[in-house]
C-alpha cells in the first residue's frame, strides 16, 4: 500500500512538472536528458522496483561483562570546593532574603489556614472487605486450627500453620504447613498450593525476609523445621532435629534476625516457654545448630523498685513472644507468661543461671522488666515508626502501650473479655494497630480517630470462635491476614484510611510517646 | 556574618533543613547530607525557574518572590534570587 501510495505522489507530481514546464524545454528531474527536440513524447518517472532482501543477525555467543568506574581516590568529595563563590553578594542575598524567610517561618508556625485539610491524589477506598476465605478442608475436618500466618518476602504469598491451641491430646496428631499464592489465577481458596504434612503441631511460622520459597516453623515437641516451598521432593531443608539444646517445650514463635556480618543471611531465632530464646545457625548436613542463646531465669529479671515483689516461679518465665526493634537491631522485647513485657539485649553478657549444659553457654538479656498484665502475655510488637514505643495483649484481654523508658503503661486499652491472642503494628500507619480476640474480631485501632475504642471491628468467625494470629502484609500494605479457631485464613482489604498516612501523624505519635509520667 | 544568617533560620522552630542554591542549580551551603542537598538542589531550581516564568509570563512587570510548596509531611520553602544578572 505505501509504495503505491508513494508512487500515486510521484505520478502527481510528475504531473505538475509537466504543468510547468513549457513544451520544448528539457525539466530539473530528468535524469540524463539531453537538450530536447521540439516535440517530446510525454515521460513519467517512477522508481524502479524496489528490491528488498530479508535477513537477520543474531549473535549465538555472548559473553556477560560489566563496567563500572572506580571512585577516583583525587576526585574531590566536597561539592562546596569546585563552585566558585562569590561570597559578598552571597552575603548580600541572604541578608535580604533573611527577614522574607524568617517571617514566612513565624507566619507558618502559627498559621491554622491548614489545619484538617486533607489531600487524596489517589482512589479512595472507603470500605474493608474479606478478600479472600482461605481454609484446608482436610485440617478443617479433624477440628484443628490456624495457629500462625506469614506472608512471604514479595507480598504474594500467605502461610498458615495448623495445629491447636485449646486443649486435646496433640501428641500424636499431625498438622499441616499451607500456602497460596494470591496473585495467581485461578486461586481455589479450598485448595493451597503447597500442603507439608508436619508430624507435630506446627505453633510458629516464619517466612524468610528475602528469599520468597523459605519458610521455618516452630513445633510442639520444641523442634524448629525449615522448609524450602519451590522443592517439589522433599521439601525440608534443615531441622534442629531431637538433641540435647533443643527446647523442652513447645516454640511458639520463630523469627529471622538479619545476619550482622553477612548481609543477605538470616539466622533462626526461636522462643519457648521453657524460658530459652535461641538463635540457630545452618549446617552443611541440613542440620541447624546452636550458635547463641539466652534463657530467661526468674531470679535474673531485673525488677524496679516500683514493681511490687512478685513470687516468680520458673514456669512464669516461659517465653510467648519476642518482637525486635525496628531502631536498635540487639534490643529486643519478650513477653512471659508471668505477665511481663522485657526489655533485652542481645549485647547481654551475664551468663544465666542453669545456662550451662547445652552446646553454647547461654546468657541473661534481660535489662528491664515493665509493669505485668494480670495473665500470661500471648503477642508482643514493636513500633516501626517510634524506637520507644512497643505494644503487648494478653489473656486479661487488655492491650498495653508502653514506652520503653518507662515502666508503668501509657494506655492500657480494655479490647476483650476473652483473651487477645495476637497485637500487630500497622507497617505504615504509625498510629494504627490490630488485635485478635477470643470473641473472633478483628480489632484496628487508631489512635488518630479514638484513644478508647477501636475504630473498626471485624467480625472474623461466627459463634465467638477465637482469632489466634495476625499479619500486616508490607509489601501490599492493603492486606491484612488473620487465622482462627475454624481453621480459615481470611484476608482483609483495607480501606485507605487504615493505609494512608496522615499529615502531623508522626508528630502525633512522637506526643504519645512523650506522655511518659514520672 | 554569612553563617550566622544561616545559623538563625536553621534554629528556627521547626526547620528541618536549609540549603543555599547557587544559580546553576548547585548547592553551595547546606545543612542536610550531600545526596539529599543535589537532589532538592536539582529539583527546586527547576521548580522555581519555571514557577518564576510561569509569573512573569502572566505579568511581566511582576517577578517570584517566593515559593511554598506543601506536601503530608512537610514544607518546603524557596526564597528566590530576585536579580538574574547577578549570580554568584
Amino acid at each position: 500500500e505505501r509504495p503505491r501510495a508513494a508512487l500515486g505522489a510521484l505520478a502527481s507530481a510528475s504531473a505538475s512538472l509537466h504543468a510547468l514546464i513549457p513544451p520544448g524545454g528539457a525539466g530539473p528531474g530528468r535524469s540524463g536528458s539531453a537538450p530536447a527536440p521540439p516535440l517530446r513524447p510525454r515521460k513519467s518517472c517512477q522508481t524502479v522496483r524496489i528490491s528488498t532482501v530479508e535477513s537477520a543477525a543474531q549473535s549465538h555467543t555472548s559473553r556477560d561483562a560489566g563496567v563500572q568506574t572506580d571512585q577516583s581516590k583525587d576526585a574531590v568529595q566536597d561539592f562546596q570546593q569546585e563552585v566558585r563563590v562569590d561570597y559578598t553578594s552571597l552575603l548580600s542575598f541572604l541578608q535580604r532574603v533573611e527577614d522574607a524567610v524568617i517571617k514566612e517561618l513565624n507566619k507558618n508556625w502559627k498559621s491554622r489556614a491548614f489545619d484538617g485539610f486533607e489531600v487524596n491524589w489517589t482512589d479512595q477506598n472507603e470500605t474493608v472487605l474479606c478478600l479472600h476465605t482461605l481454609s484446608y478442608p482436610e485440617a478443617q475436618d479433624q477440628n484443628l486450627q490456624v495457629t500462625s500466618v506469614s506472608w512471604n518476602a514479595t507480598g504474594s504469598v500467605v502461610a498458615c500453620s495448623y495445629g491447636r491451641l485449646e486443649g486435646g491430646d496433640w501428641s500424636t496428631e499431625k498438622s499441616y504447613v499451607c500456602t497460596w499464592n494470591l496473585d495467581r489465577r485461578g486461586l481455589n481458596p479450598q485448595r493451597p498450593d503447597l500442603v507439608v504434612d508436619v508430624p507435630s503441631s506446627v505453633m510458629g511460622l516464619a517466612f524468610h525476609p528475602s528469599q520468597p520459597s523459605l519458610i521455618a516453623g516452630g513445633l510442639f515437641s520444641g523442634e524448629l523445621v525449615v522448609w524450602d516451598t519451590s522443592r517439589t521432593e522433599d521439601p525440608v531443608i534443615w531441622r534442629t532435629g531431637l538433641t540435647g539444646d533443643t527446647h523442652t517445650d513447645p516454640v511458639y514463635q520463630v523469627t529471622w534476625l538479619p545476619d550482622a556480618k553477612h548481609r543477605n543471611r538470616s539466622r533462626l531465632l526461636s522462643v519457648s516457654t521453657d524460658g530459652k530464646i535461641l538463635v540457630w545457625r545452618e549446617e552443611q548436613d541440613g542440620r541447624l545448630a546452636l550458635a547463641e542463646g539466652f534463657a530467661m531465669v526468674a531470679q535474673q529479671i531485673p525488677r524496679s523498685t516500683r514493681l511490687k515483689k512478685f513470687p516468680w516461679g520458673e514456669a512464669a518465665v516461659g517465653v510467648t513472644s519476642l518482637s525486635f526493634s525496628h531502631f536498635d537491631p540487639r534490643e529486643f522485647i519478650v513477653g512471659v507468661e508471668g505477665g511481663y513485657s522485657l526489655k533485652c539485649s542481645t549485647a547481654a553478657a551475664t551468663p544465666a543461671l542453669h545456662g550451662a549444659g547445652g552446646s553454647v553457654p547461654l546468657r541473661a538479656p534481660a535489662e528491664l522488666a515493665f509493669s505485668p498484665h494480670s495473665g500470661p502475655i500471648y503477642s508482643v510488637s514493636c513500633s516501626p515508626f517510634h524506637r520507644n514505643l512497643f505494644l503487648s495483649c494478653g489473656t486479661d484481654g487488655q492491650v498495653h502501650l508502653h514506652s520503653m523508658l518507662q515502666t508503668q503503661p501509657i494506655v492500657s486499652l480494655q479490647l476483650s473479655k476473652k483473651y487477645l491472642f495476637c497485637v500487630r503494628w500497622s507497617p505504615v500507619r504509625p498510629l494504627v494497630f490490630a488485635a485478635a480476640s477470643g470473641e473472633g474480631d478483628v480489632h484496628l485501632f487508631d489512635f488518630e480517630k479514638s484513644s478508647h475504642k477501636p475504630a473498626l471491628s471485624l467480625k472474623q468467625a461466627a459463634g465467638e470462635r477465637p482469632v489466634y494470629c495476625l499479619e500486616f502484609n508490607v509489601k501490599q500494605s492493603r492486606l491484612l491476614a488473620a487465622g482462627d479457631a475454624t481453621g480459615a485464613v481470611r484476608v482483609w482489604q483495607l480501606s485507605s484510611d487504615f493505609t494512608e498516612q496522615g499529615p502531623r501523624e508522626m508528630s502525633r505519635l512522637e506526643q504519645l510517646a512523650s506522655e511518659v509520667m514520672d | 556574618m554569612m553563617e550566622e544568617t544561616l545559623k538563625r533560620i536553621q534554629a528556627h522552630k521547626g526547620v528541618i533543613g536549609t540549603v543555599v542554591i547557587n544559580a546553576e542549580g548547585i548547592p553551595i551551603r547546606t545543612t542536610l547530607d550531600n545526596s539529599t542537598s543535589v537532589q532538592y538542589a536539582g529539583l527546586l531550581h527547576q521548580l522555581t525557574m519555571k514557577a518564576r516564568s510561569t509569573v512573569r509570563d502572566i505579568d511581566p512587570q511582576n517577578d517570584l518572590t517566593f515559593l511554598r510548596i506543601r506536601s503530608k509531611k512537610h514544607e518546603i520553602m524557596v526564597a528566590p534570587v530576585l536579580k538574574a544578572a547577578n549570580p554568584f
